[in-house]
């Protein structure tokens, strides 16, 4: 059995002052969750880093999966030593000669106050060795390899290779947020960066049978599944839309259509994230990225609802969102061709600056709202764990 | 259930998954092996081999080479001939409105090896039009590859008249794609020195499929391996399936006359009443092949009124359900020179001899009603 660690440095969080003991307990959870799979793994956690111990398990395995864990800035793999210092010496040399890069800094950090030698003086001791043996050299400034010592009372923990965390805050620690989830490539991407901040997510998705294949709902499964490695249980709310939809293009200018179909959207997700205690509402919009998403569209579909809508994918580019779908491994089902509510009712000339007199203009031609109660009285509720769908219950007009 | 989407493929017929089973259960040695176990085995797959050739009306001068589909007998049938024959010449001609294991193979071809593929036009009823074939054989054509029946709309095509036009042309083959017509119409696919098909289109199982060509001819193989299938297709044959095969095909055969009178009934029948809808175009016209029908919606999505009839336990198709305008057209109806909104909605009916008027009467209302109900986009 190796003395091998792989150590977790915190996000931000390192950060919060009296947050820190949740959030670290938070992403403890949230972390020995994901590897549970892993059995021989143990973890201990400290104020500053997790220790995960791999026992029998292989680095190559474990890393990645904790690099799908939010909260976690960066996984070091590290060996443990004893607390002399030519042992400490010695593994820091082996570690280094594996590295690629030219100027190193050795850099401790030395928790265990009895440890004889002062922080700089140890530095410069295991400095010096490296120089002596290799053809590397030292430049505090910006070194290509940094070789860290942690001094700790069972031992000594050194490593000089790191691999990127996902960022971002635990999962649970920044309260739950109500998804729009039409099926494309943006609102999986907007899902998970979302998650990856540490919001919870319901999912809302607006299905108007026969306009919109029942296929899209198969979808919508593969999708959450996916987003299932990132949060464990997700509802989803499936809003039947199609009288809804149909109203909205027998009364109002086609121009319009889609402006009014996602003022809609927003008054019902509104509706549904306050039963469910979601504290705002979420979408993939990317501003300009088509007509209902310029600056003025959003502002005018906004204008429904005072909760905070969060839009993750707002300032990215397709190209930028299309990689992070692939990352995240959503990519592959997004692009099924099924229509959606968004891509079917697509007006040939949607207006790309829609005024909101003028929608509440068409909005008074109609009377929309017994349409919208009947929407959200008939919502079915699919809920998920671990991406598998566990129940299906229709929501009879849920109250709370 | 209403099940109109025959032409995707069939229900197996009862017989042929008993023979499956049967063949399975009791034959399943492997046919190259030496034992009694594995002769038994090669016993069923030469018998079901000679049944089908006599079936569908060769002779002597040709074999059959059981595979796993149209799609795979397509393939070896043009790539594994005009690799073998590329020094004959670098022509291919096919039509535009062939299946895309076709259409798609000889664009590969044009890519990799160079070879120059003309996609001769449709005529307004969706057969080949055969002028254009005049037009574009000549000497240095290897292969014409135009299928018997087309699947989108049932137009037949007259084998007779391209054989007498490729007549001089020594050095060209024919290749019909008779997926669409093995087992429903008695054609003269003898004219033709290569015939694919699969089974699933007229009652036997998926993943079984066969090539017929003529003797003389040599393929570079597309699957490399074992000797099975005279060298041409190696891997392990699928006996089961092809017992199966065999058996659907001849119960297919004896019954094909009293099959394409009942299923002409019932196309006749919803040609007729369908024509009559406001906003419906019919684009098969009776002299099609009755097992399939193809209309296209005037001013509603195709893809919107199917998935209504979906709803409602009816299964019929349109070219595909995608999402991108341009993918979701049919580009056999392009072709025929439908108008544009016309080849972007198809919806294809296809019928098999299990299909009763009662289910076409129901067809008729329960389509008006999603026509009414569905609001044009």
């Amino acid at each position: 059995m190796s003395d091998n660690y792989l150590m977790v440095h915190y996000g931000e969080l390192g950060t919060k002052g009296e947050n820190k003991k949740a959030f670290i307990n938070q992403l403890y959870r949230n972390l020995t969750h994901r590897l549970k799979g892993f059995s021989s793994l143990s973890f201990q956690k400290t104020r500053d880093r997790i220790y995960v111990r791999l026992n029998d398990e292989i680095p190559g395995d474990v890393i990645p999966v904790i690099q799908e864990v939010s909260g976690i800035q960066k996984i070091s793999l590290v060996e443990k030593a004893g607390k002399s210092i030519e042992e400490i010496r010695e593994k820091a040399l082996s570690l280094i000669k594996n590295e690629e890069g030219k100027t190193f800094k050795a850099e401790i950090h030395r928790a265990d106050k009895t440890f004889p030698l002062s922080s700089y003086d140890a530095a410069c001791s295991i400095g010096d060795y490296i120089l002596d043996h290799t053809d590397k050299v030292v430049d505090v400034h910006t070194p290509d390899i940094v070789v860290s010592v942690d001094i700790r009372e069972e031992g000594s923990f050194i490593y000089a290779h790191s691999y990127p965390g996902a960022g971002g805050y635990p999962l649970g620690m920044n309260g739950k947020a109500l998804m729009l989830l039409s099926g494309g490539i943006d609102s999986p991407v907007a899902s998970y960066l979302l998650l990856r901040r540490g919001v919870r997510i319901e999912c809302i998705h607006f299905a108007a049978p026969p306009y919109t294949s029942d296929a899209v709902l198969d979808k919508l499964k593969d999708i959450i599944a996916r987003l299932g490695d990132f949060q464990a249980d997700i509802k989803l709310h499936v809003v039947p839309f199609t009288k809804l939809q149909e109203a909205i293009y027998q009364h109002v200018e086609e121009p319009y259509c889609i402006t009014i179909m996602r003022r809609m959207m927003v008054r019902i997700a509104e509706k549904v994230a306050k039963n469910c205690n979601c504290l705002a509402i979420a979408t993939g919009e990317s501003i300009g990225q088509v007509a209902s998403q310029t600056l003025v569209s959003m502002r005018t579909i906004n204008d429904v609802t005072n909760f905070p809508i969060i839009r993750p994918c707002a300032t990215l580019d397709k190209i930028d969102i299309i990689a992070i779908s692939k990352k995240i491994g959503t990519y592959e089902t997004s692009i099924r061709p099924y229509e959606d509510c968004c891509t079917i009712f697509a007006p040939k000339k949607p207006k790309t600056k829609p005024k909101i007199s003028e929608c509440e203009y068409f909005e008074s031609s109609f009377d929309w709202k017994p349409l919208l109660e009947e929407s959200i009285e008939q919502i079915n509720d699919v809920v998920f764990h671990n991406g598998v769908e566990i129940s299906s219950i229709k929501e009879e007009g849920e109250k709370q | 259930m209403i099940y109109f989407d025959n032409a995707a493929t069939t229900a197996p017929i009862e017989a042929a998954l008993k023979k499956y089973l049967d063949v399975s259960s009791f034959a399943y040695g492997n046919p190259q092996s030496r034992h009694f176990f594995g002769r038994e085995a090669d016993k069923i797959l030469e018998e079901a081999r000679k049944s089908m050739l006599l079936d569908l009306g060769f002779k002597d001068n040709h074999n059959l080479l059981f595979c796993s589909g149209a799609t795979e007998s397509n393939n070896l049938a043009i790539k594994g001939t005009a690799l073998k024959y590329k020094n004959r010449g670098n022509k291919i001609i096919t039509s535009a409105g062939e299946h895309p294991s076709v259409l798609k193979t000889l664009d590969e071809l044009a890519e990799i090896e160079g070879f120059d593929i003309v996609k001769l036009p449709l005529l307004a009823n969706g057969c080949v039009s055969l002028e254009a074939l005049k037009d574009a054989i000549d000497q240095k054509t290897i292969l014409v590859s135009i299928m018997a029946v087309n699947n989108e709309v049932g137009a037949i095509n007259d084998l007779k008249a391209i054989k007498e036009i490729m007549t001089p042309y020594r050095k060209a083959l024919l290749h019909v794609d008779a997926t669409q017509a093995v087992g429903k119409a008695s054609l003269p696919f003898f004219l033709a020195d290569l015939i694919s098909f699969s089974g699933h289109k007229f009652g036997a199982l998926k993943g079984c499929g066969a090539l017929i060509y003529r003797k003389n001819i040599q393929f570079v193989p597309v699957n490399s391996g074992g000797a099975q299938e005279s060298g041409n297709r190696a891997g392990t044959v699928n006996v089961a399936g092809a017992a199966a095969m065999s058996l659907a095909l001849s119960i297919a055969t004896k019954s094909m006359k009293k099959n394409l009178e009942t299923v002409k009934e019932i196309r006749d029948y919803l040609l007729n009443e369908l024509r009559q809808i406001e906003g419906v175009s019919v684009n098969s016209n009776p002299s099609c092949l009755p097992y399939v029908l193809s209309i296209s919606l005037t001013n509603k999505k195709a893809s919107v009124v199917v998935e209504s009839l979906s709803r409602k336990g009816i299964c019929v198709s349109t070219v595909s359900a995608c999402s991108s305008k341009e993918s979701a057209k049919s580009y056999v109806l392009e072709a025929m020179g439908v108008d544009k909104h016309c080849y972007l909605n198809p919806i294809r009916l296809s019928f098999s001899p299990k299909s009763t008027m009662e289910e076409a009467k129901t067809f008729v209302e329960e389509f008006r009603k999603s026509l009414e109900e569905v609001i044009s986009l």
